[in-house]
């Protein structure tokens, strides 16, 4: 309850309502896109000082390969249910379950601002951590959908590129790279722009990601009750695996509950436009509906506290 | 009296991820020159959108024309043509009048 007082839920929660009652706030896009660069810097850098800061661990190799694991079986398990019990045919069923592999960014990002305020912050490896299991999961994807020999993908230099040196990958590898080389003492100087305001900024974007997540779900035409519920059964399976894993290799419970929230999220940047070039035939308006409008908010407001407790528990 | 010359305008809307692809495929019709607006949005038979430049471009939408001679804009219509549906295009092509022919 205290978490769905926190100032960055209850502006992603006023970004909904804004949309719902067709307000005419809006945040402009280059702001917000601004925004978007500006905390996966933020973050990615963060991650860095603290991992200079701790040294490379025996948790940090662990939970890596836990996290590389998540994310190539994730996918598997989710197109399985999106064949079967969501109905969907192999290019969109491959694309979906390619998202639910992934992770989000702003999901890990709130995560972390919840759980530091709760006095559990999870350790800074996690940024390296979340930027490996960016990717694996589009090549996963793209595995199940040419399975069926129906299903034409485009692959090329430009996935290639796309996958590996996509613009939000690229950022927060680098400036957790950055971070790692610079350590506590050169953060110092850069501590205003990417600590003092990090936490004000993030209410800005919630409250721009709650007007997206809301005014694609109004538009939504495609989506069906059961991808409905499918979008929230997978991050709480997923969710509750991670924290499980998490507990099982030894992290503390703040750690494992980043996990968890790193399993439970769905991408909606790195992944769509890979599958936008990689599958052009699969429906954005299904997978960017359910990651976003569904997955997100849920994650924001139920999972990321759930997860927690979860977690606790489990630790 | 100006003296003006008959040129065909293509004009695409495409998702941004894709654009690339197209200014590929202009390339190989013989088509150097374009210029690129960004939509606000828009709506059609999938409902309504809006730019949104967050979810990696998928929600954005580029407006590409390019203005050629009629052989290489057929010949660019025919190679856009079997992926019309799976891109999502929308094309449209239009006559118009141009100054300096040896332009375009």
């Amino acid at each position: 309850m205290e978490s769905l007082l926190s100032p960055v839920i209850l502006f992603f929660g006023l970004g909904v309502f804004a949309a719902y009652v067709r307000s005419d706030l809006a945040i402009p896009e280059a702001l917000s896109k601004a925004l978007s660069l500006y905390l996966m810097a933020a973050i990615g850098l963060k991650g860095g000082v603290l991992v200079a800061q701790s040294g490379f661990t025996i948790d940090l190799v662990l939970a890596a390969v836990a996290g590389l694991a998540l994310s190539c079986l994730i996918p598997i398990g989710a197109f399985v249910l999106l064949r079967g019990f969501g109905r969907l045919d192999s290019t969109n069923a491959a694309a979906v379950a390619a998202h639910y592999g992934s992770v989000s960014v702003v999901t890990f990002i709130t995560g972390n601002e919840i759980l530091s305020d709760d006095g559990m912050p999870p350790a800074g490896y996690m940024i390296a951590v979340l930027a490996i299991m960016e990717t694996p999961a589009i090549i996963i994807g793209l595995m199940l959908a040419r399975r069926d020999p129906g299903v034409r993908t485009e692959a090329g230099g430009d996935l290639l590129r796309e996958t590996l040196f996509n613009g939000s990958v690229l950022l927060l590898t680098g400036s957790f790279l950055i971070g790692l080389v610079v350590g506590k003492e050169g953060f110092a100087s850069i501590a205003p722009v990417f600590e003092t305001g990090f936490t004000g900024l993030l209410c800005l974007f919630l409250l721009d990601m709650g007007l997206l997540a809301a005014h694609r779900l109004r538009n939504a035409r495609n989506l069906t009750l059961r991808l409905v519920g499918l979008a929230v059964f997978f991050p709480l399976v997923n969710g509750t695996i991670g924290c499980f894993v998490g507990a099982v290799i030894g992290l503390d419970a703040g750690t494992s509950t980043a996990l968890g929230i790193l399993a439970a999220s769905a991408s909606y940047i790195a992944v769509p436009a890979a599958m936008r070039m990689a599958l052009p035939k699969a429906d954005p308006g299904l997978y960017l509906t359910m990651s976003l409008a569904v997955t997100f908010p849920f994650n924001i407001i139920i999972g990321i506290p759930l997860y927690s407790m979860m977690a606790t528990w489990m630790v | 009296m100006v003296v003006t010359h008959s040129r065909k305008r293509i004009e695409i809307i495409v998702d941004a991820p894709l654009l690339r692809r197209v200014r590929m495929l202009a390339d190989e019709a013989g088509i150097t020159g374009h210029t690129l607006q960004r939509a606000l949005g828009g709506g059609g038979e999938d409902g309504r959108w809006r730019d949104d430049r967050v979810t990696g471009g998928v929600g954005s939408k580029i407006i590409f024309s390019a203005i050629s001679d009629e052989d290489n804009a057929d010949k660019f219509l025919a190679i856009l043509e079997p992926l019309l549906e799976e891109y999502g295009l929308i094309v449209t092509l239009s006559t118009v009048e141009v100054m300096r022919a040896e332009r375009f």
